[in-house]
């Protein structure tokens, strides 16, 4: 916390805009640096130096990590299982110097970046990653609607259901919502899209 | 377009765009996985390729009933996913089987779907129907709020394949509330029942304009 004398007010340093955070684990300081130059103008953007460091920066308000996964000390794969342990609801791509094959998704990454990253890539794959959670917010959304809904169903007649307009304006909340599931976000375009979506709701069914 | 009037005689069934889904809901031992192991087998028939996410039937099971359901069925048509959670080491031939530990595990089962799409669109199945038996088993290990998100989910995926599903559920097994919760997560639904005197009766609701009448099938 960081009080302000002139004004007395007071402002969170650690997290004082409303821009997605993403925590850049990463030994080598040039490529970091690289990356964080990259990102800071459109994330708030905090950088740890191995799995440690990485573990002690994570907390709720991390949406995207980016992994490296050849380091000294704690090794990719281990601060993975450290933090879905910790069932934070982050999303997590992994960064290998070697392209790697299926298994990535098994072991339980959102994503993965193959050295050397370009500008470009990270952008996408962050925006990516970013849709994900905003999909499965709009899924969750969706779903409270839905159970409302066959609430009612399940409760009242027809004739009961034909004459409520809370049944009628959640009907027409339904419809849109679907719309918008489909089109915001392209619903699941990959493999990745797709098991990552799927990964999340095992977590909130955690939870 | 899929065509599945030559399993049930309905039109609404006869232009199914590719990415459906549709629930086939009826009460125990009325035939459901059977419908859906027929129109799968109808695909095959046809050239498309098959999926099978079962957690009841093993692979070994699945695939034997498939030859035998479709006699020059090339086994690279078939994917099974077999959530059975016992491993199971039957020979399989050349069909894209995969093992997931339990059906409530819905990361494994997207894994194992993932992979016999892929193994499926190499083997040079560029269409396909996927069947999921059943969703009522999946209830008793996960809540209906996953279960109607994992329908959804997987339903985008199908349709970015360009895939139609098929899925299984107990009318009998689950509460009214429930029933209407999943069945928003489709496109349409096949409900089959036993026919007064005898034999089997279904109807499609949600495809193609207003529900159809019960009929004799």
């Amino acid at each position: 916390m960081y009080v302000d004398m002139q004004t007395g007010t007071v402002e969170t340093i650690m997290s004082n805009s409303d821009l997605p955070v993403v925590l850049i684990v990463e030994d080598e300081p040039d490529v970091a640096e690289t990356y964080k130059l990259w990102l800071q103008e459109e994330y708030e953007v905090r950088m740890a130096q191995n799995g440690d460091e990485g573990l002690d920066l994570l907390d709720e308000a991390v949406d995207v990590v980016l992994l490296d996964r050849m380091m000294p000390g704690l090794s990719g794969d281990e601060v993975l299982e450290r933090i879905r342990e910790r069932d934070l609801g982050c999303r997590v791509a992994m960064v290998t110097a070697v392209e790697p094959d299926f298994d990535i998704l098994e072991m339980g990454f959102d994503a993965y970046l193959s050295k050397p990253i370009r500008s470009e890539q990270l952008h996408e794959t962050v925006d990516n990653l970013l849709d994900r959670s905003e999909y499965d917010s709009l899924l969750q959304e969706y779903y409270a609607l839905v159970e409302k809904q066959a609430t009612l169903e399940a409760t009242k007649s027809s004739a009961e259901l034909a004459e409520s307009d809370q049944y009628d304006e959640l009907t027409e909340r339904v419809a849109e919502m679907r719309d918008q599931l489909s089109d915001t976000l392209g619903g699941i375009e990959d493999d990745s899209d797709f098991i990552a979506t799927l990964r999340g709701l095992s977590e909130d069914d955690n939870n | 377009m899929y065509d599945l009037t030559s399993v049930l005689e309905f039109d609404a069934l006869s232009q199914i765009r590719p990415g459906s889904s549709i629930l086939i809901s009826g009460p125990a031992m009325s035939g459901k996985q059977r419908l859906a192991y027929d129109i799968l087998a109808d695909g095959i028939d046809g050239g498309d390729g098959a999926v099978v996410v079962t957690t009841g039937d093993g692979a070994g099971d699945v695939v034997e009933e498939f030859r035998s359901l479709v006699p020059d069925m090339n086994d690279a048509q078939l994917g099974v996913i077999d959530c059975r959670g016992d491993g199971g080491d039957q020979a399989v031939g050349n069909a894209h089987v995969h093992h997931v530990s339990s059906p409530g595990d819905l990361t494994g089962i997207g894994i194992g779907i993932t992979k016999a799409l892929e193994g499926l669109h190499n083997a040079g199945n560029e269409r396909g129907r996927l069947a999921l038996i059943s969703l009522s088993t999946m209830l008793t290990y996960t809540d209906k709020k996953t279960v109607f998100k994992f329908c959804h989910v997987l339903s985008s995926r199908l349709d970015s394949a360009g895939y139609i599903g098929v899925f299984t559920i107990d009318s009998g097994a689950h509460d009214d509330q429930t029933l209407q919760v999943i069945k928003q997560a489709f496109d349409g639904m096949i409900d089959v029942r036993d026919a007064e005197g005898g034999g089997r009766e279904a109807r499609v609701l949600g495809l193609a304009g207003e529900p159809t009448d019960w009929q004799r099938i």
